[in-house]
């Protein structure tokens, strides 16, 4: 009987510790090593850190309330409408008001807004445009409709998110946030964030190693290679669309020629060599999990129908531009080599080049879940405004059909967003567009006792 | 050119040459020389060179060796093997290349197609084809991913161990780092052709493969950059492009000497025997110029030195040689103006010393002979004045004697007859007396001859004033005979006087006299009559006057004895007229002479000196 007392008791506490180790505590510092700038766009981490948008995509890329609780459209989409969160408040203090949305929206996007104008009505935000605009709430979701406002403080800029800004933003390699106390979403488990960029990703994987980083990137051609060195890698589907942009003007203003680059490439090779695998191979705009429809772009590469369409006509050497790492830089080669095989001459030139550029090599990210909002937020940021309208998959698939056949985004291949993390970060997810979500983070080795 | 000259000239001359020569032989032998062992150091730095470039060569072959037997890569040759999944190993040939110091480095799968490229990535999948396992390094182009072409030295080898075959194909660029890490000599240049065929540039170019381009000089490069002076080199260059063998040559890469280099070419061949650069070995001559030049300076200024210390010394020999002969010149010159006493001096036993003594004897004798000679003269004029005098005097007196005698015969006559014979007689003696006086005042005017009153005149009026007293004007201006005042016997006068007054500094009656003289004795000479030429001109700076006559002329022997006083041809006169003319003549220091041949006429010539033209 004692014994059996003192086996139930252990349990018991067995069963106690256990469940304490997976609730979150609160403090500690996360440390996150990234390549680029933690906080310019694209892919600054910060950002989301200490903004709010009006909306909010979930994990599973649906559009969820943000700083906006409801919205509705009228006019055809052509005019919406978007009501505030009340009792929300600024890191510095200050009201969350209509017109510091407004504010913040138009200094975002200047005239390339989707929208045409703007304003505040009271408690909120009225957009009206020429276009439709049926997946506004999907785009405002996008970390450019961020919503912000200068201050006074060192850092000089406040948002709604649930960390503020410590330090000046002018150091570009390094971003210190703190959990904002007052949070209208609460207050996060971490107390601060500290994010050092322009770190390559050998030295973070060797911070990571050493226990100096908590969370590192994993480039998708690096995944196996991480795998392999016993990381623990949390990743994404694929978000990341690989794409070659396309000028229509100059040596490429003839669309045969167009068609003809994309039957040149090779998108086997890029997807077994030098992204290791880690890839799908696509020749359509949406991944094929979104639309179902993807196998009726074909992929494969045509070297005769490509020399057909080029009609032996020799065009001047195209220049070629990769935006992106070492891994871009590989992929904008071979596929030099690629049009070479088809006739074509290619110069790969710097991105940041003085001069006209061809093609370039581009990734795009799928920032939501819905095909119509993903694909718009692609083109707009491929620089094609297109509204898109398609309310089922045959017009989603005509739609996307007249975009690609236009060849001016040839997509290549849809690659993951992954992370490496060390041992004591806890609940680490990933968002829709493969973004980490740090704010609901939370670190292991943190006690009990250092709660606020 | 005097003497002196001459032999200043000859011997400056002589010593000149054989300097030259002798400075020229040392030259080119010295230059010979230096050439051929400037060409023996130029060889051996480069076959130094070679070496050395094929020990790169080797270190090339040793690396990729050393790649091929790691372990790292037979373990890629294995999982190859296992599995065609080439992935994995996608950036091993960099990391590889980068650890073993290769520039380039490609990994080749069983199927020779690329596994892994260090120099280009993005190749994977394609086929290299170079990729074939053999001992010894070669040479080829390789393509790089910014459009540009390379070359390097390679070496493939087959990995050990390895199923199925998995090739290493290494190298090293040759380029401008390449020539700064060969080890140069001091003065030696490396240079680095690169022969760019406008086709395909890998080593499987032939070499029956597309001719050469031309020669761009932009291709040719050293340790430190671009060839300023690369067009300088295209001949050597290509003559080693196309014939594919080594060239060497001098070149000048300036206008300076300093700045010639001896250059060999040497042609860098793929596997295939297809040139594809050409690599330039430059040593420079400048050391070798230097050297040359300092000799030849030294050859030069001894060349002048001696050609100098020659000329002195032929000036010295000159003087030596020609001092005697210009005195003995000198002195012939003095004996020829009458200074019989030139006297030159005697040095030496030589030839001219012994010329020297003959002339000194020779002048001595002439001037004891001249004595000898004088005194036979005066003996002789003396003798010829006797004969001549008592000759003249016995004529008279023969008459005086005789009619003497007549007197003391006729006193024994009758007084009447014996006046007739005394008057006839007196009348006899008084003129013998008269010719005796005329004679004795013949003789005593020629030994009082007067000083000459000199006298600015013309002497084309001396002649005019004869001719009006001996012709009359018809018988000058038309020529026209004249006879003469005792006889029937007809003359003519040729006057030719000279347009320019003939000025000279005379006595004008001597100087009558004197042509007055020749006149007579013209007409004396043409007993038939004939004409009597006086003309005068200018003779540089003397004045001719010429007495001419058309008689019988004078023989040789009359021709010398002419002016000697007493001398006549003709049956009456004193012989004094001529010695008389002689005088005036010489008194106005002038000279007469006679031209004449037998049956051809005389001519007595007067030659005076010109007085300077008159003020007036």
């Amino acid at each position: 009987m004692l014994r059996q007392a003192a086996i139930s008791i252990l349990v018991a506490a067995l069963a106690l510790s256990a469940s304490a180790r997976t609730r979150p505590h609160y403090g500690g510092t996360l440390r996150v090593e990234v390549e680029g700038d933690p906080w310019q766009r694209p892919g600054g981490m910060a950002r989301r850190l200490v903004m709010d948008g009006l909306t909010t995509l979930d994990p599973d890329g649906a559009v969820q309330p943000a700083l906006a609780i409801r919205w509705a459209s009228e006019n055809d989409d052509h005019r919406w409408q978007f009501w505030l969160r009340p009792g929300v408040r600024f890191q510095n203090d200050a009201a969350l008001t209509g017109a510091a949305v407004e504010a913040s929206l138009t200094a975002s996007c200047g005239a390339s807004c989707p929208w045409s104008v703007v304003h505040a009505v009271g408690a909120s935000l009225v957009f009206t445009g020429d276009s439709p605009m049926p997946n506004l709430p999907a785009l405002l979701a996008d970390d450019l409709y961020l919503i912000g406002t200068p201050t006074d403080s060192p850092a000089g800029l406040t948002g709604t998110g649930p960390f503020a800004l410590s330090g000046d933003l002018g150091n570009h390699n390094h971003a210190r946030v703190l959990a904002n106390e007052n949070c209208w979403r609460g207050r996060p488990f971490l107390d601060a964030i500290e994010i050092t960029g322009s770190r390559s990703v050998r030295d973070q994987w060797l911070d990571l190693s050493v226990g100096r980083a908590d969370l590192v990137e994993v480039p998708a051609e690096q995944m196996r290679q991480a795998r392999d060195q016993r990381l623990t890698v949390i990743a994404s589907p694929p978000v990341s669309l690989l794409a070659l942009s396309l000028s229509d003007s100059g040596a490429l203003a003839n669309p045969n020629l167009r068609a003809a680059l994309a039957l040149a490439v090779d998108r086997t090779a890029l997807s077994n060599v030098i992204f290791q695998k880690q890839g799908e191979i696509t020749a359509s705009l949406l991944p094929a999990s979104l639309t179902g429809y993807a196998f009726l772009f074909p992929a494969d590469r045509d070297l005769d129908k490509a020399h057909e369409l080029r009609g032996g006509v020799t065009p001047p050497t195209l220049t070629l531009a990769a935006e992106g790492g070492a891994a871009m830089q590989l992929a904008a080669q071979r596929i030099a080599l690629n049009l070479h095989d088809a006739g074509f001459s290619v110069q790969v030139v710097n991105a940041a080049a003085p001069q006209h550029i061809d093609l370039t090599l581009r990734r795009f990210t799928l920032e939501s879940s819905q095909p119509q909002a993903g694909m718009e937020s692609i083109l707009r940021a491929a620089g094609l405004a297109v509204s898109i309208r398609a309310q089922t998959p045959a017009e989603l698939y005509k739609t996307e059909r007249e975009i690609v056949d236009a060849h001016l985004l040839i997509p290549l291949l849809y690659l993951p967003r992954a992370f490496a993390v060390s041992g004591r970060v806890r609940d680490l997810r990933l968002g829709a567009d493969g973004t980490p979500l740090l704010d609901g983070v939370s670190l292991s080795d943190v006690q009990p006792d250092a709660a606020p | 050119m005097s003497l002196r000259q001459k032999l200043l000239l000859l011997l400056s001359l002589m010593v000149a040459i054989i300097v030259a020569a002798v400075a020229w032989t040392v030259l080119v032998r010295i230059r010979m020389v230096f050439e051929q062992r400037d060409q023996e150091e130029t060889a051996l730095f480069v076959s130094q060179f070679q070496r050395e470039f094929q020990q790169r060569s080797a270190e090339v072959a040793a690396a990729v060796d050393r790649i091929a037997a790691s372990e790292h890569m037979r373990s890629i040759a294995f999982a190859l093997a296992q599995s065609s999944d080439a992935s994995s190993f996608l950036t091993d040939a960099q990391s590889i290349a980068q650890d073993t110091q290769l520039d380039f480095l490609e990994i080749v799968g069983p199927d020779g197609n690329i596994v892994s490229s260090a120099q280009w990535p993005a190749r994977f999948g394609y086929p290299e084809l170079a990729a074939t396992a053999g001992e010894a390094a070669f040479l080829k182009y390789e393509d790089l991913p910014d459009r540009t072409t390379a070359l390097g030295i390679f070496a493939a080898r087959a990995v050990r161990g390895a199923e199925a075959p998995v090739h290493i194909l290494g190298g090293m660029r040759l380029d401008q780092s390449f020539l700064t890490d060969l080890p140069v000599a001091p003065g030696m240049q490396i240079y680095l052709y690169n022969d760019l065929p406008a086709e395909a540039i890998t080593d499987v170019v032939s070499k029956d493969g597309p001719p050469p381009a031309e020669f761009d000089p932009r291709l040719l490069f050293s340790a430190s950059g671009a060839v300023g002076t690369a067009a300088r080199f295209q001949s050597l260059i290509d003559s080693a492009r196309r014939g594919g063998q080594p060239a060497a040559a001098v070149l000048y890469l300036t206008s300076r000497r300093q700045d010639s280099v001896n250059a060999t070419a040497i042609p860098l061949k793929s596997r295939a025997g297809a040139v594809l650069a050409v690599l330039v070995v430059a040593v420079s001559r400048s050391g070798m110029v230097d050297a040359q030049q300092h000799i030849r300076a030294i050859a030069y200024g001894v060349a002048a030195g001696g050609i100098l210390l020659a000329i002195l010394s032929s000036l010295w020999i000159a003087a030596r040689i020609s001092r005697p002969i210009e005195q003995l010149a000198q002195a012939a010159e003095q004996v020829a103006g009458g200074n019989w006493q030139a006297h030159v001096p005697e040095r030496g036993h030589d030839e001219i010393g012994a010329l020297a003594r003959s002339f000194n004897h020779m002048t001595g004798e002439l001037v004891s002979q001249r004595h000898r000679l004088v005194q036979a003269e005066r003996v002789a004029a003396w003798r010829e004045l006797a004969r001549r005098l008592a000759h003249e005097l016995k004529n008279p007196l023969f008459p005086l004697q005789l009619t003497v005698e007549n007197l003391i015969r006729a006193r024994k006559l009758p007084l009447d007859e014996f006046d007739e014979v005394f008057h006839e007689s007196t009348r006899t003696l008084g003129m013998e007396i008269a010719n005796l006086k005329t004679i004795i005042g013949r003789f005593s005017d020629f030994s009082r001859m007067p000083t000459p009153q000199l006298e600015h005149l013309d002497a084309n009026d001396a002649l005019r004033r004869v001719a009006q007293l001996y012709f009359p004007p018809a018988a000058r201006r038309e020529q026209t005979p004249v006879a003469d005042a005792n006889s029937e016997i007809e003359f003519r006068c040729k006057l030719e006087t000279a347009s320019d007054p003939l000025f000279v500094n005379v006595d004008p009656e001597l100087l009558h006299r004197a042509l007055s003289n020749l006149a007579l004795n013209a007409m004396d000479a043409m007993p038939d009559g004939g004409t009597v030429t006086l003309s005068a001109q200018s003779k540089g700076d003397a004045v001719e006057l010429r007495v001419a006559d058309t008689g019988s002329g004078l023989t040789p022997e009359e021709c010398e004895r002419l002016f000697t006083p007493y001398y006549t041809t003709k049956q009456h006169g004193t012989g004094l007229g001529l010695a008389i003319v002689q005088s005036i003549v010489a008194d106005h220091h002038g000279t007469i002479a006679v031209e004449s041949s037998a049956g051809g006429g005389a001519a007595f010539v007067i030659t005076l000196p010109r007085a300077e033209e008159s003020v007036l």
